[in-house]
């Protein structure tokens, strides 16, 4: 296929958290609320003057301070972050709310905190919340409030940032238009010659986690109307996977993937489209906040929640998207050290291999994929092999 | 600081290294003098009598053919002994008093486990009246159901197996890894999933209430041994949030109705009712507990503390989390403790012949696992004043039946239950773990802190350099003793003693109190 007239553009973007987007925002006055973690609800980090920036740390290398401080049994991604907060890669931020989601995000988050390595100036704050375990609404009661006391409440006391009802439908407004493009363009991989490459789409989603979204809007706009004329290259795919998992902020995992013969179709990961593009429904006879939190109370696939409908219902989202978007096989992936995604990792495999009939591999993997590819590409390569011998035997039969 | 000198000559063994050989058990037993050898040797003695009494019960045969970790039990009267190491006069008899006390209750729990187990006692009536809940649950959510056992299925299985035989876990490890499990998460709740992998547990019980108790692992254990219940066995089960951030205000009202919800789903599984009278009453033995304990604590602050080491935590962890003021005999038991800690502070009783430091032990430990502690004390004269297990429930909770204590006590039990052994520092906050730790270090006239770091326990490694750091900072020696909790194979017993001692050779410039004890063949031993 073509290129992507802006996928250049994007992929810039992601080559630093401190990207020409969030300079160009900076440069307008405007307050960056850096965060972690897709529990926390978005729209709140996007009120009148703020915009949100989800924490990476793109093209990591050594992480020996981080490593120092927090071992090197601690998850990557968290560890990546601690070292970037180190070298002061986010000093552009104007306080960090992290919520006390995995404890070993929040022990990064609280570490940049004791080494103060994210103070940009005299308002900065750090928050920490409290994230429901579990989806019913003893937990949405739980997050409007740890929503008002973490998020508005500071918000509006450092910075004088309208956190009213009103404020709030303009920003969940916003983020849905986001999510409808995201989705939009997310629709392209339900094709059986798709237009859009699982990379391609994993940059793009990337970027509206790390950016402003609102200056992404035009480039997103006419990419989709690029993509309804996108000539889809006549070259099958060797299989059509979902890939499932933890915090996976590298497109170039996706890349790889691909590189090996595969589509992803479908992306139910912490930085993915499903559900974190989902748009927020709101109604007129509740206030915004309370819908808010239950949109992100219900629908949270992260295995932090509990109970044990969301134990099976995660199963049953993946059976479903993998069905939704045709998909062959299903990866199942975790950051290295990632203590949730290690067990769900564990029971999503054998549930969707042994009771949903998939095809799964299951791997954990390096926070930065470059630092070692050679053994993914192997396993990644033999799993879509293992595919395409049961779809030719399949076929014989 | 300045050491304290015990001016008592021991009885009997001095040199205590020689006790030990490459066997099981130790080459003999310690000879403490007369008068606290013909005790202890008693004391042993009625060990193996409740030991006779949990093989009489129902359904123990079965259970002892049925389950592999049935047979870690017949090292128990072992497992006493070396929490007794060096012990003479009243640290013996507390020691001997509290374990007593736990292996009792253990004991019942098997017993309990046993007869309503489906597969072995079948005592279906019995079986009704069980609630299955998680081995490190503060059991606060039982306090007014008099009449319904809170079963805790994992302790016999996993938590106090390991106690008894250091390797009892690493089986079920392995079942858990070879499901897919990787092999840094934490050990214990690997193990408490690798035992319902192979259907190892015993299956008793109308329902089961879950917690999100230690750490992510723990709570992500529960999940498919949730499953395996549900659908194998027909045992609902209903998950119990308890708030990470357990020390904020913002969180309590949630934990409450957490609680209020885990009380409606028992009492709609088992058709039992909440019983006021019998809560208020549960609240009052918890708080006898909670105050003797800090009773203890303060003793522990003088030059002369009484009460120590892994027993002391075992003690404390028993008497809160599995209990929880519902039994009537541990504040009897806590009567005896305290008679006998007052006596020795009175008489400034000496543990060991020297003390050279006044050691804080903190961390995720695995001192139940071996004699780690006492050893400290006897080898190196490092007396354990305290350790982070030991330091939750700081205050007490409404127990006068008032229509507003009433609703208090839903936030009682959720404090106890937030405040769970381990979690209260390894969640929470920094605070809770690091800067209370200091605090301890002044309140408790500590000089050193014994850092037990469970290597796969992400909350607490993650704080490794602000430790470090601030131990610098502060002049207190911090020894990081770094261990692997229940799998012996990626740190063995002397691997763990050598960080110490090369710890007090190399930074403190010390010679040990007991050479014979600095290296200790004890590997193979349960």
């Amino acid at each position: 296929m073509r290129d992507l007239k802006h996928l250049q553009f994007f992929e810039d973007l992601l080559q630093s958290a401190h990207n020409d987007l969030v300079r160009k925002a900076k440069e307008e006055g405007r307050i960056c609320v850096a965060y972690m973690c897709e529990n926390t609800p978005e729209p709140l980090l996007n009120l009148g003057n703020c915009f949100g920036v989800r924490l990476f740390a793109p093209n990591t290398g050594s992480m020996d301070i981080a490593t120092y401080y927090m071992t090197s049994f601690l998850c990557e991604t968290t560890r990546a972050i601690f070292e970037r907060a180190m070298e002061g890669g986010y000093n552009f931020t104007d306080c960090l709310i992290a919520p006390d989601g995995c404890t070993m995000m929040n022990r990064c988050a609280e570490n940049i905190e004791l080494r103060k390595a994210m103070d940009g100036g005299e308002h900065f704050f750090y928050e920490h919340m409290e994230i429901p375990l579990k989806a019913d609404e003893n937990g949405v009661n739980l997050l409007i409030k740890q929503c008002r006391n973490h998020i508005l409440t500071p918000l509006k006391e450092n910075y004088g940032v309208d956190v009213s009802d009103t404020a709030i439908r303009d920003a969940v407004k916003a983020h849905n238009r986001v999510c409808r493009l995201i989705q939009a363009i997310g629709e392209f991989r339900k094709e059986e010659k798709p237009r859009i490459t699982g990379y391609e789409f994993a940059v793009l989603t990337l970027a509206t986690y790390v950016c402003p979204k609102e200056y992404l809007i035009p480039k997103l706009e006419e990419t989709l109307e690029e993509l309804k004329d996108r000539k889809p290259d006549d070259k099958p795919f060797r299989a059509r996977l979902v890939v499932v998992g933890s915090e996976m902020d590298d497109p170039e995992f996706i890349k790889l993937i691909e590189e090996c013969g595969a589509f992803v179709c479908a992306d139910r990961y912490c930085f993915g489209s499903l559900p974190g593009r989902v748009e927020i429904e709101l109604n007129e006879d509740e206030d915004a906040l309370t819908q808010v939190c239950r949109h992100y109370i219900y629908q949270c696939q992260c295995p932090r929640q509990m109970n044990m409908e969301k134990f099976y219902g995660r199963k049953v989202y993946v059976d479903e998207i993998a069905k939704e978007y045709h998909a062959d096989g299903i990866l199942y992936d975790q950051v290295k050290f990632c203590d949730p995604w290690a067990y769900e990792r564990v029971t999503g495999t054998t549930a969707l291999r042994d009771e949903y009939g998939y095809p799964v591999l299951s791997v954990d993997r390096p926070y930065n994929i470059r630092s070692s590819s050679g053994q993914m590409r192997t396993r990644v390569q033999a799993f879509i092999e293992s595919i395409e011998i049961k779809k030719i035997r399949g076929e014989k039969e | 600081m300045e050491p304290l000198k015990n001016e008592k000559q021991r009885k009997g063994d001095i040199s205590l290294g020689i006790l030990y050989n490459e066997g099981k058990v130790r080459r003999r037993r310690e000879w403490r003098g007369f008068k606290d050898t013909m005790y202890d040797f008693g004391k042993w003695l009625e060990i193996w009598g409740v030991m006779a009494g949990v093989s009489m019960s129902r359904g123990f045969l079965k259970g002892l053919l049925r389950y592999r970790w049935m047979v870690n039990y017949l090292a128990v009267p072992h497992m006493i002994d070396k929490f007794t190491i060096g012990q003479r006069e009243e640290t013996l008899r507390i020691t001997r008093t509290a374990m007593k006390q736990i292996v009792k209750d253990v004991a019942l729990v098997i017993k309990q486990c046993l007869r309503g187990d489906r597969r072995s006692g079948n005592d279906k009536n019995f079986s009704d009246k069980c609630v299955i809940v998680d081995e490190n649950a503060m059991t606060s959510f039982m306090m007014g159901f008099p009449d319904l056992i809170a079963l805790q299925r994992e302790v016999p299985t996993l938590f106090s197996a390991n106690l008894i035989n250091q390797n009892s876990a690493t089986h079920y490890i392995d079942v858990a890894q070879m499901f897919g499990i990787p092999g840094d998460v934490c050990p214990m709740p690997e193990t408490e999933l690798g035992v319902s992998i192979e259907d190892d547990f015993v299956v008793a019980g109308k329902c089961a209430v879950q917690v999100n108790t230690t750490c992510d692992g723990s709570m992500m254990g529960n999940g498919p041994i949730a499953k395996r219940l549900e659908q194998e066995y027909g045992i609902p089960t209903f998950q119990m949030a308890a708030p990470i951030r357990h020390r904020n205000e913002d969180v309590q009202e949630y934990a409450a109705v957490e609680i209020k919800n885990a009380i409606a789903f028992i009492e709609e599984k088992t058709g039992a009712k909440w019983d006021w009278d019998a809560y208020f009453a549960a609240a009052k033995r918890v708080n006898n507990t909670t105050r003797n304990r800090l009773e203890w604590l303060e003793i522990n602050a003088t030059p002369y503390p009484q009460f120590v080491g892994a027993v002391f935590s075992l003690y404390n962890d028993t008497n809160y989390m599995g209990n929880c003021g519902r039994s009537a005999e541990f504040p009897l038991i806590d009567d005896k403790i305290m008679k006998l800690v007052m006596k020795g502070y009175r008489k400034k009783h000496m543990m060991a012949p020297v003390y050279r430091h006044r050691c804080l032990i903190w961390g995720v430990q695995s001192q139940y696992a071996f004699d780690m502690l006492y050893w400290m004390m006897e080898c190196w004269g490092v007396v354990p004043l305290t350790d982070m297990l030991s330091m939750v429930i700081e205050r007490e909770i409404a127990e006068e039946d008032t229509p507003e204590n009433r609703e208090q006590a839903y936030y009682d039990m959720a404090y106890l239950s937030e405040n769970m052994i381990m979690r209260n520092r390894t969640h929470g906050g920094y605070a809770v773990l690091l800067d209370e730790m200091w605090e301890y270090c002044e309140k408790m006239n500590a000089d050193m802190v014994m850092l037990w770091e469970h290597m796969a326990c992400k909350a607490l490694t993650a704080m490794h350099g602000q430790f470090e750091e601030q131990a610098r900072q502060r002049g207190i020696h911090l020894v990081w003793v770094t261990h692997d909790l229940c799998d012996p194979r990626i740190c063995s017993r002397q691997t763990i003693r050598d960080q110490f001692n090369r710890y007090m050779r190399t930074v403190m410039r010390e010679e040990p109190v007991d050479p014979t004890l600095e290296v200790l063949p004890d590997d193979n031993a349960w």
